[in-house]
């Protein structure tokens, strides 16, 4: 394997490429690194919050049977989590980063860094669009299905979570699937906070040497694999669960 | 219901905010680290490298990652005559004021320039480097023969967001101002593909950049045709929080005791180190 020292003539885009990344192969790996740390643990994570956000989301009042307090509590938490939805479907992940990270920076907290912000910031704009994504899919069950595990003597929390959960999660598996592949891509966007994933070790590879567009090729071919294999899986992922269903 | 849950939860986050103030004074006597933020971008001021040599220094929020460059050597004299380890940390350009504002960073030697608008915010010490204000072009563009601003008439010239570079721009006549980029490869890849007619860089920022590219070049100004510009505007200054009084006459005795040939020749040597 030929390994370039000197920087290539600028016209040589192929051997440019192969120097950035023989050079550089570290920045890259590292971006890779917290590009998929980022994506699963941030869609891993948003998904388990979206999932106790989704139960008590679809918890129904009943002015008969349940005390004062109880119907307000139910309805603070639900207005609290519909704010932050609207809230965090409603503005970029970009502006979520800056303000997150600079203004919990102000606290001083020393284990506050850009790659601790960019989780919290990934995983809580994950949360707000899967929430959405299972809330369609509970849409998708047969109402009479929590009638029935109601009227057969589970609590709300347990028929969402033994009964009708299981069924929307399966119904929105592609959905979720996607929302991983958006990650894989929009983790981009955390590179204005300093975070080393793809994009910005790109960035730092070709700031010494102005090759910005060799640099770009190869992150835009990362991106390309990652997210190439992202949808075999979901595919694969989907097609099983299908199954699965024409089982039952 | 749902207006008065919006309203509680938009003053909390409010008052969370606006709660929290910033005080981070900077004891030279019991600390013993200085950190230091760059950008890890503007080379031959400072940028990143996989592999480590004697003039290197890691960046400590990115393992496997060293920074070189005038502004490193700069920052390790410093941190040597305060009797203080170094730490670099690489930040944003846009970030780097913010950080030192929150206390994540205890100085910016970036090549920053201490304009006035920044010294509202921040302390800047005495200069230390003092450049020109030089145009990059390519060789076979209009513009390569250029010899004074008014030449730049209708020119698509462009600069990095935020910085004195992109201010100058307005100074010549008839000039087509391209929206800020960036960092600097990209203002070159710009250039390079006839997306822009020239930027306007520092003198050893562009020097570097055109022993990177030979197919550009950069154009210097004879007095009067060129970018006027203040005493302040085309020097670089460590900058610092403003309650620092101490830190800041420290680095300032420091920064006397590096002569002038002494920085310029560091500037040489970490343009040569540069890739290219």
């Amino acid at each position: 394997m030929f390994i370039f020292n000197v920087l290539p003539p600028r016209d040589a885009f192929f051997e440019t490429v192969w120097y950035l990344i023989s050079n550089y192969q570290t920045f890259f790996l590292t971006g890779i690194f917290y590009t998929l740390m980022l994506s699963i643990i941030g869609t891993g994570g948003g998904f388990m919050i979206a999932f106790f956000f989704t139960i008590v989301r679809t918890r129904k009042i009943d002015r008969l049977r349940q005390s004062t307090i109880t119907i307000l509590l139910t309805k603070l938490s639900q207005g609290l989590i519909n704010v932050y939805i609207t809230i965090f479907r409603g503005t970029p992940m970009m502006v979520q980063a800056m303000i997150f990270y600079y203004g919990v920076s102000r606290l001083q907290l020393s284990f506050w860094t850009p790659i601790v912000a960019g989780f919290v910031v990934v995983i809580l704009n994950t949360t707000a669009y899967i929430s959405e994504v299972l809330r369609s899919g509970i849409n998708g069950v047969d109402q009479g299905q929590l009638e029935a595990s109601r009227s057969l003597g589970f609590s709300h929390g347990q028929s969402m979570r033994l009964v009708i959960l299981p069924q929307a999660i399966r119904q929105s598996l592609p959905a979720i699937g996607n929302e991983f592949i958006i990650n894989l891509k929009d983790t981009s966007v955390l590179s204005v906070i300093g975070v080393t994933e793809i994009f910005r070790a790109t960035q730092l590879a070709t700031s010494p040497n102005y090759r910005t567009t060799e640099g770009f090729f190869i992150a835009a071919i990362l991106y390309l694999m990652m997210t190439l294999i992202a949808s075999l899986f979901v595919n694969r992922f989907e097609q099983s669960s299908q199954r699965k269903e024409a089982m039952v | 219901m749902r207006k008065i849950v919006t309203l509680i939860i938009l003053l909390t986050a409010i008052f969370t905010v606006s709660a929290c103030s910033t005080d981070s004074g900077f004891d030279i006597t019991s600390e013993t680290e200085i950190v230091v933020g760059l950008e890890a971008a503007y080379a031959p001021f400072n940028w990143a490298t996989p592999t480590e040599n004697s003039f290197t220094v890691p960046i400590a929020n990115q393992s496997g990652f060293y920074t070189d460059g005038f502004d490193v050597v700069m920052a390790q004299e410093i941190a040597d005559a305060l009797g203080l380890t170094l730490v670099i940390r690489a930040i944003e350009w846009d970030g780097l004021i913010p950080a030192l504002l929150a206390g994540e960073i205890d100085l910016i030697i970036a090549g920053m320039s201490p304009t006035s608008e920044r010294a509202q915010t921040v302390a800047f010490s005495d200069p230390y480097f003092q450049s020109e204000q030089v145009m990059v072009v390519r060789n076979d563009g209009d513009f390569a023969n250029a010899t004074s601003l008014n030449d730049f008439e209708g020119a698509r010239i462009v600069a990095q967001l935020g910085t004195l570079q992109d201010d100058l721009i307005d100074q010549i006549p008839g000039v087509n101002h391209l929206d800020a980029v960036n960092d600097y490869a990209t203002l070159v890849t710009s250039l390079l593909n006839n997306a822009s007619d020239g930027f306007v860089a520092e003198l050893p920022v562009a020097m570097g950049i055109v022993a990177a590219n030979p197919s550009l070049s950069y154009i210097t100004f004879a007095d009067g045709d060129g970018f006027s510009v203040s005493a302040e505007d085309v020097t670089v200054s460590v900058a610092l929080r403003q309650e620092d009084t101490a830190l800041l006459s420290a680095i300032n005795e420091a920064l006397t005791a590096i002569s002038t040939e002494t920085r310029n020749g560091y500037m040489e040597a970490a343009l040569s180190r540069q890739p290219q």
